[in-house]
């Protein structure tokens, strides 16, 4: 599985880091979102789920 | 019904009005019953207009800011965009958020920088402070106001404080923010009002003029100094900026504190959860935020002929995008008109959506939790004298109350009051040890 942000959909609502800190970090200049890690563990896969399941823009998108 | 296409001949047509006392006793209830009509509909008050109470519907309106603007006609050159307000009225101009892009982009590059997770952080030591000497200064009493004693000034002075403004200047800018947004504009007050919202926007011309001479740090002197392509921002929009600032930093958290308060004050158990249950605040923040809506919707203007979310506008159309009644729809909130406090997900409106997402939410999500968690481990016990509660006349823009008193046991201070703790924080600001 693979996680990702679409930039141009997200407005940094940042509760994908709430729900998935290990997996989203937020930009110092705006608080939008980017992933930082490439190999999802599965404890990380049901985190980068619930993110993708909170986000208000839907701007996570996972590739199974 | 939400699926069917409505045609503007065909309209489904409702009697909405947010500034109502009906809307303001149950706007949850209110919401149920135009969205199970239709979850775009039409309002012939207030000039006329389209209230969206779809969560689904929103989203896709809040992202066509091509076709949904916010846009203020200010200078004549675009009659029929009346900006955010429903009806449409006079007095100060909100700055960025009555602007759409490419124009508020610029705005909002220069401000983020000022209000992201990460920089927020810095004042957290302030607002620290200022709220413990709020409480300080009621604390042996057992006696308390929850908006006048604590939630009118720990915002304010921290709007202040961001924007490079004298901290003890909260209190000329308080009682006309606060007033813009609770006076329906059908009340004898509202002429009044709207004069103190323009010599509040007068002030605020004068500080931004001061700012450029003697430049203090903070968001005025980032607004002024800033420069694309050669180009600065012009003075209506610094100044209207601030208005926003002030209007956004005093009025919204200290709302949800207000009605948090409120709805906690019958529930022990839970004020308990909140101190106790590891990331429980974070949650609760959401839902509180989402439940009450604190900044219930904004009013947009359609720039063409278009069908957006499978339903057809027209050009110059008004919509009000209720933020409030899509944060009820039982679509995507089960039990939409009960506060869970571990909700999730929970893709609330509350903070708006698309590129309009409210430019505080980081602080103001901080804020608040440093707010509460020292309200419940100092007054564990209070209990809001129900009398003495007055809410907001109108809640159609903000969710709020003008008075919250309630009744406690006594406790010990801790330190200074709030006089005493702006001039130290002042003193800090001026010797540059807060900017970093």
């Amino acid at each position: 599985m693979k996680v990702r942000v679409e930039e141009s959909v997200c407005q940094g609502h940042t509760l994908c880091a709430l729900a998935a800190p290990e997996v989203f970090a937020l930009r110092d200049e705006d608080g939008h979102a980017y992933v930082i890690v490439d190999q999802l563990s599965p404890n990380l896969e049901v985190q980068a789920r619930k993110a993708a399941a909170g986000c208000p823009e839907r701007a996570i998108l996972i590739d199974e | 019904m939400a699926d069917s296409k409505q045609m503007p001949d065909n309209r489904v047509v409702v009697d909405f009005n947010q500034h109502t006392p009906e809307y303001r006793a149950e706007f949850p209830q209110v919401g149920h019953a135009i969205r199970e009509a239709c979850p775009v509909a039409w309002s012939p008050n207030n000039g006329g207009y389209w209230v969206v109470t779809g969560h689904d519907q929103l989203t896709e309106l809040a992202k066509r800011h091509d076709l949904v603007s916010n846009h203020r006609d200010s200078d004549g050159t675009k009659p029929g965009y009346d900006g955010i307000s429903i009806p449409s009225r006079e007095g100060a101009y909100a700055g960025f958020l009555e602007m759409d892009p490419p124009e508020l982009l610029d705005y909002r590059k220069v401000l983020n920088p000022f209000l992201s997770p990460a920089a927020v952080k810095m004042w957290a030591p302030l607002i620290e402070d200022v709220n413990r000497a709020c409480i300080d200064d009621v604390i042996e009493s057992g006696r308390v106001d929850f908006v006048d004693d604590i939630a009118n000034i720990t915002p304010a002075v921290l709007t202040m404080a961001m924007l490079g403004l004298p901290l003890a200047d909260w209190v000329v800018y308080c009682e006309p923010a606060h007033a813009q947004v609770y006076t329906p504009p059908t009340s004898p007050d509202f002429e009044r009002v709207i004069q103190g919202s323009m010599a509040m926007a007068a002030r605020l011309a004068e500080c931004v003029a001061e700012i450029r001479v003697d430049p203090k740090p903070g968001m005025i002197k980032a607004l002024v100094d800033a420069e694309f392509s050669g180009r600065r921002l012009p003075d209506e929009g610094i100044i209207g900026t601030c208005a926003l600032l002030i209007g956004g930093g005093f009025d919204t958290t200290t709302s949800l504190l207000a009605a948090s308060l409120d709805w906690l004050d019958t529930r022990p158990a839970e004020r308990q959860r909140l101190l106790h249950e590891e990331g429980l605040i974070d949650t609760a923040t959401e839902e509180f935020v989402r439940y009450f809506t604190p900044a219930q919707g904004g009013g947009r203007t359609i720039t063409q002929d278009c069908e957006v979310a499978g339903f057809e506008f027209k050009q110059l159309d008004r919509v009000f995008l209720s933020y409030a009644l899509c944060n009820h729809d039982p679509a995507v909130f089960p039990d939409p008109d009960e506060i869970l406090l571990d909700r999730w997900p929970n893709r609330h409106a509350a903070f708006g959506m698309g590129v309009h997402r409210c430019i505080g939410s980081n602080l103001a999500r901080m804020g608040f939790k440093i707010m509460l968690t020292q309200i419940l481990e100092r007054m564990p016990d209070y209990r809001i004298q129900g009398d003495g509660v007055v809410q907001y006349e109108s809640i159609g823009v903000i969710n709020g109350y003008q008075h919250v008193p309630a009744t406690f046991t006594p406790g010990r201070r801790l330190g200074a009051g709030v006089e005493e703790a702006l001039v130290d924080w002042q003193g800090r600001i001026d010797v540059g040890e807060v900017w970093s």
